[in-house]
């Protein structure tokens, strides 16, 4: 029998990842030894985990590298899009820690499970076969709905667990049943492998319909993933039924990695049916828009907004998938990045909303904010003149690459689309503002002092007034990054 | 006639069958046999150790006992309780009975003496024990009555928790032997250290067959002073008499299996070459019935656990202990290269 | 011979067992049958040489899953009679949306083809099924080749656990814990006084 030699080298990519592992292995341990609850100790130590897994992120060879027999792949775009998942991580905790002591659920294992959430997130970006695929998707999963549900007393917490847990349990049925297609057509489950078979293939113009209904499969798992219309009747319920920490984290990162996997997947294995695959992208990114833009609109609960706000802005994000070139991924990219960072300085200030001790989430509990809390009005401001893509600020940029690389593709109507919805979507961003500066206040919101909390809304808030100032630095990132998706296309 | 004894069916399919059949049938009558007078054994025994006497009346010695108790149980009306789920009701006894049979299919009693010698024998066996709590689940459950339901719940929780320990035990065991075919397992090369080390494991295994079959000290389904008989009780008669042919059956099963992973099996104990002129299967037997005797021994000797001690020791105790032991074991074998 | 008909046998009964768990009114029939399922298709692992994978079927699925499928069958004393009232509403586009699935899965089986490549991509890494037993070449492969598989599916297993312990755990007060170790140290002087009492004089 061939017993291959176990070599230690190859753990050296995968590093972050098993650094981050066994940290939340640690910190489980740690805090079950804690007397009282622990979070606080917890907390603290998983964030520097976090900040110790992006320092070795950053240090990793941006060289494509795949170990584990070809299982794990880890070249620039990883590195890229892990950074980023770790970076909203960290935001997400800091985000979260006084939020989970004021609503009483400071469990230790809330910190834990985020850690492993970004395991299975960084192995879901670095998966270069469908079984790593898989599972770093159900870690990502399972963690997210233990998450969703971890104020088992609250009824909408629970509700929001369960139905994020039933839907996600059938897409991920549906990922596997596509897996099994495609594995059924090629014979292999390697990413290398299928897309070296589906471009012979379609070289010869034979390619099976089986394959392309199993990626068709693949694609609509992911998209219930990145919630785009028509796969996107969770969303709003479990954003507005999560503890809004566990709604920031739901909004600013999982996302960004589901995103990661399915450029992996469309511009990897699948990269010969692009034809095929652009028409489901063109799809929903259309209609992510514009449910995205229109639904919003009615909606009074503010996280439900942001849920809408999430839909339509992933819709902007497949745009530049759709694009199908180096400069659509580098432009979908970025775009991500920005969101991200523009949803986490939202998040912030949806978690102070607090009056007389209870967390509110009404659109209309913000009014007269700018009298009371004149500087969190203005940040908010900022924050959605920025969503709605108003120049000078960041979010306008991230929509301008996207259509920048939409229309040199040719996708003319979907920009027009594209266009339109934006318009509409800006409206509830700046009926925020209008309820903050000129509607009555029937009574002040709290004043508390989160130094964590601040901190990571006054980095947002410099990093989307600032980005005008420096574009280059972040666009030229991302087009690395993309280019080594897209080798052909640089 | 003639004809038919030289034709192919006959060659391929009728002989090879009824000599299986032959086997089995061997087989099922010895395990009976031995299970019949199991009960008088271990009546025989508590007696001597509390200081009386045990059957003496029917037979010389009392020894037609478990006959004449089998005749009264066979003659007695069986009872199905009017709210019982009928069919499930009957099929309980009957599969715990079964699955105690068909567990010996793998048992090898001496080199070479096993109905059938399959590769993945320890994993054959380690299911078809798993399977045993549905035996006492469905009882509980058919016989619509709430005494009965505890029973097999406390039942069917002590066997899944006490299983995951002996799982591990058997792991720590597959680990010095390398392979999962008993007749390997009993003839594997094992140095004495590697015994030592098992010496534990052994421990640990019998304490978990006591409550993997329902013995005392955990006999906490039966516990006959709160649930007055446990799972059975709504049982009668025939259906009765499977029960308790189950229970001593699979008692016999599980001390096959200590032999087998633990004694040694047919070998003479010890290893004494001197001994070897007594056949294998005597040694079997012997083994078996020293470890019958254990079963018989604690009954005697201690008292029934809570239910929360049970939990306790299954969980807190014994799966962190053998987990940590396999662990042991696998660095031991593994720093000495002394894996298989 | 003798391996078709335990075949058709086991599929026989595989087949008919897992339409009684969906058609059984009992719930605990369905988890009973679901147990046959399992057994049966245990049964065909057999016959296709993968004994390891049909033991572990069964000690996985029979011993320790389905039995808390039945545990919470039972306690729970669900109706499902009454919880299927409310399906017969969406029953009809249920049924469309299956039948549609059904229509385009028959049409993707009739038109199906292999890859002229997969011979070469399914070389299998293990060595042939006659050289080695299944056992030993599932755990050759499953700890070399797969092995960053194996201990992912390792953290999902943990996830999973941790997520039962958050979601139900919870800690009560004025629970008496048993303290084994005070119980072991006690010692018979701790509780008991020896005197010695002369007759008639009284305690």
């Amino acid at each position: 029998m061939t017993a291959a030699v176990w070599n230690w080298s190859e753990i050296i990519p995968a590093l972050p990842e098993v650094f981050l592992a066994v940290s939340a292995m640690v910190l489980l341990v740690l805090g079950a030894c804690q007397k009282n609850g622990g979070l606080k100790l917890i907390g603290t130590l998983s964030v520097a985990a976090l900040a110790v897994a992006m320092v070795l992120t950053l240090k990793a060879d941006w060289t494509p590298v795949t170990v584990f027999s070809g299982q794990f792949l880890s070249d620039g775009f990883s590195s890229y899009m892990k950074i980023l998942v770790l970076g909203g991580l960290i935001a997400t905790i800091m985000l979260s820690m006084r939020y989970l002591v004021q609503e009483n659920m400071g469990r230790f294992e809330y910190p834990v499970l985020i850690l492993l959430a970004g395991v299975g997130m960084m192995i879901m970006l670095s998966a270069n076969s469908f079984l790593s695929l898989y599972v770093g998707l159900e870690l990502q999963s399972l963690s997210l709905y233990v998450l969703a549900a971890i104020r088992r007393d609250d009824a909408k917490s629970s509700e929001a667990g369960l139905k994020y847990f039933v839907l996600g349990a059938l897409a991920s049925g549906m990922l596997l049943f596509g897996i099994s297609l495609v594995y059924g057509y090629v014979g292999a489950v390697g990413f290398d492998a299928v897309a070296d078979t589906l471009a012979a293939a379609t070289a010869e113009g034979t390619v099976a319909p089986g394959a392309i209904i199993g990626m068709v499969f693949i694609l609509v798992a992911i998209a219930f993933k990145v919630s785009a219309v028509p796969f996107h009747m969770w969303t709003p319920d479990v954003y507005e039924g999560a503890p809004t920490s566990v709604t920031a984290l739901f909004a600013i990162v999982p996302k960004v990695a589901a995103i990661g996997l399915l450029m992996r997947l469309l511009f990897d294995p699948f990269v010969s049916l692009m034809p095929d695959w652009q028409q489901v992208v063109w799809f929903l990114s259309a209609a992510s828009m514009a449910w995205g833009g229109f639904a919003g609109i009615v909606q009074g609960n503010i996280k439900r907004l942001f849920a809408y706000s999430s839909i339509g802005n992933i819709g902007f994000a497949l745009v530049g998938i759709v694009a199908g070139t180096a400069d659509g991924v580098a432009a979908s990219i970025l775009y991500m990045t920005i969101y991200m960072i523009m949803t986490a300085g939202t998040f912030g200030i949806i978690m102070m909303m607090r009056r007389n001790g209870v967390a509110v989430e009404r659109i209309t509990d913000l009014a007269g904010l700018s009298k009371t809390h004149p500087a969190c009005a203005y940040a908010m401001t900022a924050l959605m003149f920025s969503m709605s893509g108003i120049p000078p600020l960041a979010g306008f940029f991230g929509k301008l690459v996207v259509f920048q690389a939409l229309i040199a593709s040719g996708f003319y109507v979907l920009a027009v689309l594209g266009l339109v919805s934006s318009v509409v979507a800006a409206y509830y961003y700046l009926r925020i503002i209008k309820v903050m500066f000129f509607d009555e206040a029937e009574a002040p919101l709290d004043r508390e002092s989160a130094p964590m909390r601040t901190l990571v809304l006054t980095l947002s808030i410099i990093f989307i007034a600032g980005f005008v100032l420096v574009p280059e630095t972040l666009m030229h990132t991302s087009q690395e990054a993309a280019a080594v998706l897209l080798p052909a296309n640089d | 006639m003639q004809e038919f004894f030289n034709s192919l069916f006959w060659t391929d399919y009728g002989l090879p069958g009824l000599i299986m059949v032959g086997q089995i049938g061997a087989m099922i009558g010895v395990v009976v046999f031995a299970v019949a007078y199991l009960t008088y054994a271990e009546r025989k025994v508590l007696g001597a150790m509390q200081r009386r006497q045990g059957p003496m009346t029917v037979g010389p010695f009392g020894l037609l006992q478990p006959i004449a108790d089998g005749v009264k149980l066979l003659s007695k009306e069986t009872i199905i309780p009017s709210q019982a789920n009928k069919p499930i009701f009957i099929l309980a006894p009957i599969m715990l009975f079964t699955l105690a049979l068909v567990a010996w299919a793998v048992i090898p009693v001496n080199y070479k003496w096993v109905i059938a010698d399959i590769n993945v024998g320890v994993l054959y066996l380690f299911a078809i024990s798993s399977m045993g709590v549905y035996g006492i689940i469905m009882a509980g459950w058919a016989s619509n009555s709430k005494y009965a339901f505890l029973g097999a719940m406390r039942s069917a929780s002590q066997m899944v928790s006490y299983e995951v320990s002996m799982g591990l035990v058997i792991v720590t065991v597959l680990l010095c032997v390398g392979s999962l075919n008993l007749t390997d397992v009993v003839m594997a090369d094992r140095p004495f250290w590697v015994q030592i080390m098992l010496l534990p494991m052994l421990v640990v295994f019998l304490v978990s067959i006591l409550a993997e079959t329902n013995r005392a000290p955990f006999d906490l389904p039966e516990g006959e002073s709160e649930l007055s008989g446990g799972f059975m009780v709504e049982y009668s008669a025939m259906t009765y008499a499977l029960f308790f042919l189950g229970e001593y059956a699979n008692m016999i099963l599980m001390s096959a299996m200590t032999t087998i992973l633990f004694l040694g099996g047919w070998l003479p104990p010890f290893g004494i070459e001197a001994l070897a002129f007594v056949p294998g299967i005597i040694w079997f037997v012997l083994k078996i019935c020293a470890v019958l005797f254990f079963f018989i021994w604690t009954r005697a000797t201690f008292p029934r656990y809570r239910y929360d001690q049970l939990m306790r020791l299954g969980w807190k105790v014994f799966l962190p202990f053998s987990l940590l032991w396999v662990v042991v074991v696998a660095g031991v074998l593994l720093t000495f290269d002394a894996l298989p | 011979m003798l391996e078709t008909i335990a075949f058709y046998l086991f599929a026989t009964v595989l087949t008919l067992s897992a339409l009684r768990v969906i058609t059984a009114r009992n719930p605990v029939h369905s988890v009973l049958f679901l147990i046959l399922a399992f057994f049966n298709a245990a049964g065909l692992f057999v016959l296709l040489g993968a004994e390891f994978v049909a033991m572990i079927l069964v000690i996985v699925y029979v011993g320790a899953v389905a039995v808390l499928f039945l545990f919470v069958v039972m306690m729970l004393d669900i109706n499902f009679v009454e919880m299927r009232k409310g399906a017969t509403r969406y029953m009809p586009l249920g049924v469309l949306l299956g039948g549609v699935l059904l229509t385009e899965l028959t049409m993707l089986f009739g038109a199906w083809k292999f890859s002229p490549q997969i011979a070469q991509n399914a070389a299998s890494p293990t060595p042939a099924i006659d050289s080695v037993e299944n056992t030993h070449a599932i755990g050759a492969i499953l700890y070399t080749d797969y092995v960053f598989i194996f201990q992912v599916s390792g953290l999902v297993l943990l996830v999973a656990m941790i997520g039962a312990i958050v979601l139900t755990h919870r800690v009560r007060a004025g629970v008496r814990h048993q303290k084994v170790s005070d119980q072991v140290n006690r010692k018979i002087s701790d509780s008991m006084d020896i005197q010695s009492i002369k007759p008639g004089s009284g305690a």
